[in-house]
């Protein structure tokens, strides 16, 4: 199924794309993203999945989401962070909470926004609390919510919207069996 | 025993979770401990790097468009005021350069080989920065095989920005002052004050709710002011002497009233960085 599909060169190209801008966007526009004392993060990659999956809910299964959130981690937690075994674990845990919600909701537009900001503030909640217990950062959670989380939803919602109908057309039309 | 293992589902969080941490914990030790991160990661660094400067040179292209339109806007009122101050910095140039020789020919007949003045800089282009709100890093085109080792400083073309955390063979990692690591800005500073006088210390913190670099535990009885100048000390034996940080922005107590704290705007703009050089003492 997958391996007839052209999604099985579409996604990973498009994942990595996603993940080379996320890097970009935050150098070109750091004046902009990170003036103090917000800082906001774009999660390019994240809405790339989610979309993904939340497709996935009227097509058939044809794509090994996890395994990709998986490598993209491992890449993003080496390139990225410098920091090993975060995001392996969390953009896998992202999949897995899409999943499940996706399967209670009807996939329309409302629906998956809702999705997405679920994701993207559980993604940023466990990244902090994990980080503090680490010992990598020691911010108090009012500034966290108000300086990081604020900011990052914007950010990605205003994402979401822009992206929404052509990320869902590149899977509506892809992700099917070839004919 | 049964019992135990029918929920598996349990056990494998548990140990997802202990995994997890483990790695974390493990890397951020190994980080602080090792000059160079092991080499599977170096190399897949590498290839992700290579591959992140197909996708950057376009943006980076179109960035630096828009800039440059952007400073068409303002380039009437701009040239009026640079050009007052090209007429002068032709006499300091000169000067500066006589007095450069002059030092040379001194420590020649010193016989003093190498003071903490002397080093030498790459240059390096800015390819990516981490998109996370925890971790003030850039990533920049120039690694191992170009000289570059951990700890060297990072400076923008107005001053120190940071240092090498963590080195790949072709490209490597800078934290920035900004970043909220610890670790990250012990730069040992001093301060020329307008009396002649030097206070010598170390960058401790960062405020980021107004950008401005903390110098705690002053207890020198110097008069420090507003504007006074604040350059690398060139202690410590990594970083050369006479970095330019930052300018002194205000005076104040610490905690308990009995030293000072000096907060330091600095002379970069961590936010706008798109070449970078790292100096290597000679």
């Amino acid at each position: 199924m997958y391996r007839l599909s052209r999604m099985r060169f579409i996604f990973p190209i498009g994942l990595l794309l996603c993940f080379f801008l996320d890097g970009s966007v935050s150098s070109v526009f750091s004046d902009f993203l990170f003036s103090y004392p917000y800082s906001t993060v774009s999660h390019l990659v994240v809405l790339w999945m989610v979309l993904g999956v939340i497709q996935e809910g009227r097509n058939e299964r044809v794509i090994p989401f996890t395994f990709f959130a998986v490598v993209i981690g491992i890449i993003f937690d080496s390139y990225y962070a410098g920091i090993l075994g975060l995001f392996v674990f969390l953009f896998p845990i992202i999949i897995w909470v899409t999943r499940m919600l996706t399967k209670n909701f009807a996939a329309n537009f409302l629906n998956s926004i809702m999705i997405f900001f679920i994701d993207i503030a559980l993604l940023e909640l466990l990244n902090y609390v994990a980080y503090s217990i680490v010992g990598v950062i020691s911010v108090s959670f009012s500034d966290f919510v108000l300086h990081t989380l604020a900011p990052t939803l914007a950010l990605n919602l205003v994402y979401f919207v822009i992206l929404y109908l052509p990320i869902s057309a590149i899977y509506d039309k892809y992700a099917r069996l070839r004919s | 025993m049964q019992k135990f293992f029918s929920n598996r589902r349990l056990v494998l969080i548990c140990v997802l979770l202990i995994l997890c941490f483990g790695l974390m914990a493990g890397s951020v030790a190994l980080r602080n401990k090792k000059s160079t991160p092991t080499l599977v990661q170096q190399f897949g660094n590498d290839i992700v790097g290579f591959t992140n400067n197909v996708v950057s040179y376009p943006i980076n292209g179109i960035k630096s468009g828009l800039d440059s339109v952007s400073e068409l806007m303002n380039s009437y009122s701009e040239n009026k005021i640079l050009k007052k101050q090209v007429s002068g910095l032709a006499q300091v140039k000169v000067r500066d350069q006589t007095l450069a020789d002059e030092n040379a020919q001194l420590k020649k007949e010193l016989k003093l080989q190498k003071s903490l003045t002397d080093y030498s800089t790459v240059t390096a282009a800015v390819i990516s920065r981490t998109p996370s709100s925890w971790q003030s890093q850039i990533i920049i085109s120039k690694g191992q095989t170009d000289g570059i080792r951990k700890n060297m400083p990072v400076l923008s073309q107005s001053g120190l920005i940071g240092r090498i955390s963590e080195v790949n063979k072709t490209n490597s990692k800078v934290e920035l002052l900004s970043d909220s690591n610890d670790s990250s800005n012990r730069f040992a500073i001093q301060i020329k004050t307008s009396s002649g006088d030097v206070v010598n210390g170390i960058v401790t913190g960062y405020k980021k709710s107004t950008g401005q670099l903390i110098m705690g535990q002053v207890t020198s009885d110097a008069d420090i002011k507003k504007n006074d100048k604040v350059v690398t000390s060139g202690m410590g034996g990594v970083t050369p002497k006479g970095l330019y940080v930052g300018k002194v922005a205000k005076v104040g107590k610490d905690d308990y009233g009995l030293a000072k704290k000096i907060y330091i705007t600095p002379a970069a703009d961590y936010n706008d960085i798109s070449v970078v050089s790292v100096a290597e003492i000679d």
